[in-house]
């Protein structure tokens, strides 16, 4: 939102994303700094670089169906998963580049998310939410129980190395190049997406389904269309998930994932693009930092094992969702901008 | 045949625990309009209590249930008063998130205190099956189907007949509404958090009686979250007849089925179901049906 006396003179001008030099100037760095990452900063840091930003994709989707269309999604891990697995499926049989495994493990989901955003035509509100769930067991179910042969069941599957154009992208640094192609092209047309008839269209559901159809949205399509979204993001996610790994396997994709995603763009704030950035950044160095401490505090409190990571990771980030439900519903980019506007406003206080 | 007529009676009986369990998701959300997603770590709560006091204190089991279901409506009461009693007047959707916080954080809860030991279970009802004929049915279930049909019809009276439920259903039609009326909405949803928080730990004693007790018991609260649904969220009278007919869905299934296919239908037969009967009747069985025309 502009502060009141800037606005803008040209259509051009009021239709930018980026609306100020600054802005641009931020940017710039921005990406000129993560491009240079690699070279500033040790590996360690690039390898919590590259799941940043496969998470970026993955929270960003999520923020589209949840945060701009208002449907709770708990199934987002296992659309991640359906990706994951439709792209090393297609790389590991067929051999075909990221220029389609990409898109078609993003299609796959997609249609996977659609076939439960569907039911929005019949069930409104929370009941549609619990589909989601059912999409979380039908998915390990799946996976588990078809034959072994199409999708690995319980052993997973092992993924070839990325492969466009004859290149090869093994090792980090050239996986961080990849990953940083495929998440700015995705966030890029997040932006997009939010400001076009269909993200507008999600915010009016959001607001007021009831409303919104007396307008003239087509409110199920609406929803159907959110979890299209938003699984497609989830399975672009999961195919480079399956790049960097370079394996699969069921328990990468659980209700618990689903959750940590969820806490994400709870911690960023609801209904805006650049929160879900933030709050994956935030979330991912929770995580790490778990990661790092618990081994050391698992030592010295023997009788918890290799469990405490699990319990720890799931005992804050509960936490953190339920005090940000609390204290912040909005997330931090409301109160960054909050901050933005009374530094702007300074010393009168509105 | 008898083997049919004998899995039928055992997948009705097991279908009323899920009753029983997801009467905990059903006076919650009748009470309050909040779906509670930690239901199943309410019932892994209910089982450590139990496990706590008899095995760990020592207490005999006409002492320890009676002081299992007091502490588990402390805890009950004490999640209420922590989390969601602040978020009276927020969206309902900021108080389901919550709950899908409180999943996570009690199972982490859970693991952190306890461990992931597996833990023998106090035998709450006779291990001997009952026999009929040549059948054989499990005496902690068929005890267990008796209570839930006794639970069922009482707070069935409760929540339809008497002041004080009617009142907590003013409060799931609308928060607002209900406070406008002079009707407490604090007081309803502390009340449904111990009464759901008591009847999980009823769940975890029929369930897990002369089991083990591990933090994985509590994935009971997914399998029972469809018989809620299939009943609709609003019913619990509908509760029983939804849960005998998942019970005996998933009993048939797992039985006669999956030797066929070599699989494990059975686990997922519930959502299944659940997902046609929400695509034919999206209220459930026996759910409100608000109006609402758009």
């Amino acid at each position: 939102m502009d502060p009141s006396g800037i606005f803008p003179t040209s259509y051009r001008s009021d239709r930018r994303i980026i609306r100020t030099r600054w802005q641009v100037l931020a940017l710039v760095l921005f990406m000129a700094l993560l491009l240079l990452a690699p070279y500033l900063v040790s590996g360690r840091i690039i390898a919590i670089l590259n799941m940043m930003m496969i998470s970026a994709v993955i929270a960003v989707g999520l923020q589209i169906c949840t945060g701009y269309a208002g449907q709770i999604n708990l199934g987002q891990a296992a659309f991640m998963g359906v990706g994951a697995y439709t792209a090393s499926i297609l790389a590991s049989k067929t051999g075909l580049t990221i220029l389609l495994t990409i898109p078609l493990a993003g299609l796959s989901a997609a249609l996977f998310g659609f076939l439960f955003g569907l039911t929005a035509a019949r069930i409104k509100g929370f009941y549609l939410a619990l589909t989601t769930i059912a999409a979380q067991f039908l998915f390990h179910f799946a996976v588990l129980n078809l034959p072994s042969t199409w999708m690995g069941g319980s052993n997973g599957i092992t993924v070839p190395p990325a492969e466009l154009f004859g290149l090869r992208f093994v090792g980090e640094t050239a996986q961080f190049y990849m990953n940083f192609a495929v998440t700015a092209i995705m966030v890029a047309g997040a932006f997009g997406i939010v400001r076009s008839r269909f993200g507008r269209a999600f915010v009016a559901v959001r607001d007021d389904d009831v409303a919104a159809g007396i307008m003239g949205i087509n409110v199920a399509a609406t929803k159907a269309n959110a979890f299209l979204i938003g699984a497609f993001y989830a399975g672009v996610g999961g195919a480079l998930w399956a790049y960097l790994i370079r394996f699969v396997g069921v328990d990468q994709f659980t209700l618990f994932h689903s959750i940590f995603f969820v806490a994400m763009i709870i911690v960023g704030g609801m209904g805006s693009i650049v929160g879900a950035l933030v709050g994956v950044f935030i979330i991912r160095i929770i995580q790490e930092i778990i990661a790092t401490v618990g081994p050391n505090i698992a030592d010295s409190v023997s009788f918890l094992g290799g469990d405490i990571v699990f319990a720890g990771m799931n005992v804050v980030l509960g936490g953190v969702i339920a005090l940000f439900m609390i204290l912040e519903p909005k997330g931090l980019m409301h109160r960054w901008n909050i901050m933005k506007s009374s530094y702007r406003i300074w010393p009168f206080p509105y | 045949m008898v083997y049919f007529i004998n899995d039928i009676i055992t997948g009705a009986l097991i279908g009323l625990l899920y009753s029983l369990v997801a009467m905990g998701f059903v006076v919650i959300y009748r009470a309050s309009k909040v779906f509670n997603f930690a239901q199943g770590e309410l019932v892994i709560i209910g089982g450590f209590i139990v496990w706590f006091t008899t095995m760990q204190a020592g207490l005999s089991l006409w002492l320890s249930i009676p002081l299992s279901l007091v502490l588990a409506g402390l805890v009950g009461y004490a999640i209420e008063r922590i989390f969601l009693t602040k978020l009276i007047g927020e969206s309902v959707f900021s108080m389901v998130m919550v709950t899908v916080g409180l999943l996570i954080l009690l199972r982490g809860l859970v693991l952190l205190v306890f461990g992931p030991a597996v833990r023998p279970f106090p035998i709450i009802f006779p291990l001997k099956p009952l026999f009929i004929g040549d059948m054989l049915i499990p005496m902690n279930l068929l005890m267990g189907g008796i209570i839930t049909i006794v639970a069922a019809v009482g707070l069935s009276w409760f929540f339809n007949r008497t002041r004080s439920g009617l009142r907590m259903t003013a409060v799931a039609e609308d928060h607002v509404v209900a406070s406008s009326m002079g009707i407490s909405v604090k007081g309803s949803i502390a009340f449904a958090w111990v009464l759901g928080a008591i009847l999980s730990t009823i769940g975890a004693m029929i369930f897990l009686s002369g089991k083990s007790l591990t933090f994985l018991a509590s994935d009971i609260g997914f399998a029972a979250l469809p018989v809620a649904l299939f009943a609709g969220l609003e019913s619990i009278g509908g509760l029983i007849l939804a849960g005998v007919i998942i019970g005996i869905a998933q009993s048939l299934t797992t039985n006669y089925l999956d030797p066929l296919i070599g699989g494990s239908l059975g686990s997922v037969v519930p959502y299944i179901i659940m997902l046609a009967i929400l695509l034919i009747r999206p209220t459930g069985l026996f759910g409100w049906r608000t109006i609402e025309r758009v």
